[in-house]
């Protein structure tokens, strides 16, 4: 039985069955996917996630709007948030973590990268 | 004085002259007093022996007690080398241990590193061969260079009849900008005719159209049929890492047969072959 719940936002299928791939290495993990920011809304609006993995460029509705709403949202407000980006700059980042993300991993990404870092978030051993 | 025999006649002595009296008197008092003198003598004699002998108990039981100390401290000392040793043991034993716990964990992560590379290779092997156009095709593989291997300008050139590169689909650059480089004429183009993967040692985000960072032949079983040309990579990726050269061999070996079986699928109107056509299959 799942102990920890994910949501993966990412528009590139790739970089999703990539993240997806990965996240198996975490043991009780339970990983749900949404296609873009609008998609992981929906996906928020039905359940509690205990983490948030999204992707900064997205059609639609972007990651950093996306944890904007995510973070004026009374239920999800404490939810850890990783950012993942192909920007590298220090702006950048810092533009992600001054919308209170928890977390900014650029690409490419490496998956033992996005598993230590999800693990550190969790707090699992 | 004892009275004479019955019988015999009295006779009275004359009584001592007075000197010898005198004399007499003296050596008794003399004697009497050196008697007294004596006795003192041997009172204190026996008084200081008596002291002695006390003396003598204390030390005894002083060093009956120094003895008992001494085997006590014998003993701690004893047991201090036994817990020396025992400490000496243990700490070649957590050293030993912790020796084995850090190859462990440093054997457990070089498999996760590597679970994580196949991870990737399987599902960069998955996207490229489930393009069933050749627009998606191009899609998949401009994204496995961005996203997987941090390409941020390159280009895929295809072999033409006179053996000169020509770019088919390109990211970060114009189409102008890269048929305007004779790929050949670059540091990467001897690699590309003996078929190898090349890595500049540059900075690879710093590479350039002049000198690409990296160049990746496209071959088809034997055959060669062009070459996907990374210019240069995203600021934050500055070298190609060893887990990167597992991707690079399977775009080498697998790119060109994905975007020729999608350009043939797509021919063959998006339908697959018959069963006769199998059945007919010379080869």
């Amino acid at each position: 039985m799942a102990e920890y719940s994910c949501l993966i936002v990412e528009d590139s299928p790739m970089m999703r069955q990539l993240l997806v791939f990965a996240l198996a290495r975490v043991k009780g993990l339970k990983v749900t996917e949404a296609d873009d920011g609008v998609d992981g809304l929906r996906k928020l609006a039905g359940q509690k996630f205990d983490i948030i993995i999204t992707d900064i460029n997205m059609p639609i509705m972007d990651g950093l709007k996306l944890v904007k709403r995510v973070r004026s949202d009374p239920v999800h407000k404490d939810t850890p948030i990783i950012i993942i980006t192909t920007e590298g700059s220090q702006e950048d980042r810092q533009r992600a973590l001054s919308l209170s993300a928890n977390a900014y991993i650029t690409k490419p990404i490496q998956a033992p990268q996005v598993i230590a870092k999800v693990k550190e978030l969790l707090k699992i051993e | 004085m004892s009275e004479p025999p019955a019988g015999s006649k009295a006779v009275r002595s004359d009584p001592p002259p007075e000197d010898l009296k005198r004399e007499r008197d003296t050596f008794i008092q003399q004697f009497f007093r050196r008697g007294a003198q004596l006795s003192e003598e041997l009172l204190g004699d026996i008084e200081r022996l008596r002291q002695q002998v006390r003396d003598l108990e204390a030390e005894n039981a002083k060093l009956r007690s120094q003895i008992a100390s001494d085997t006590a401290i014998r003993d701690l000392l004893r047991k201090i080398d036994e817990l020396e040793e025992e400490k000496r043991q243990l700490l070649a034993l957590r050293t030993r241990s912790g020796g084995a716990g850090d190859e462990f964990a440093e054997r457990f992560a070089e498999l996760e590193a590597e679970l994580a590379n196949l991870g990737t290779l399987q599902v960069a092997s998955v996207q490229l061969h489930a393009s069933t156009t050749v627009r998606r095709a191009f899609r998949n593989l401009r994204e496995l260079l961005a996203q997987f291997l941090g390409a941020a300008q390159f280009g895929v050139y295809w072999e033409a009849d006179d053996a000169t590169l020509v770019p088919i689909n390109v990211e970060g650059i114009s189409m102008k900008e890269a048929r305007a480089v004779a790929i050949e004429d670059t540091p990467a183009g001897g690699a590309f005719q003996r078929n190898e993967i090349y890595i500049d040692d540059i900075d690879s985000s710093l590479g350039s159209i002049g000198r690409p960072a990296a160049l990746i032949p496209l071959m088809m079983s034997s055959q060669r049929l062009g070459a996907i040309v990374v210019f240069r990579t995203l600021s934050q990726k500055s070298r190609f890492e060893p887990a990167d050269f597992g991707l690079l061999k399977l775009l080498s070996t697998q790119a060109a047969s994905a975007i020729v079986h999608a350009h043939l699928f797509s021919q063959a109107g998006r339908r697959a072959p018959s069963v006769q056509a199998f059945i007919d299959q010379e080869d």
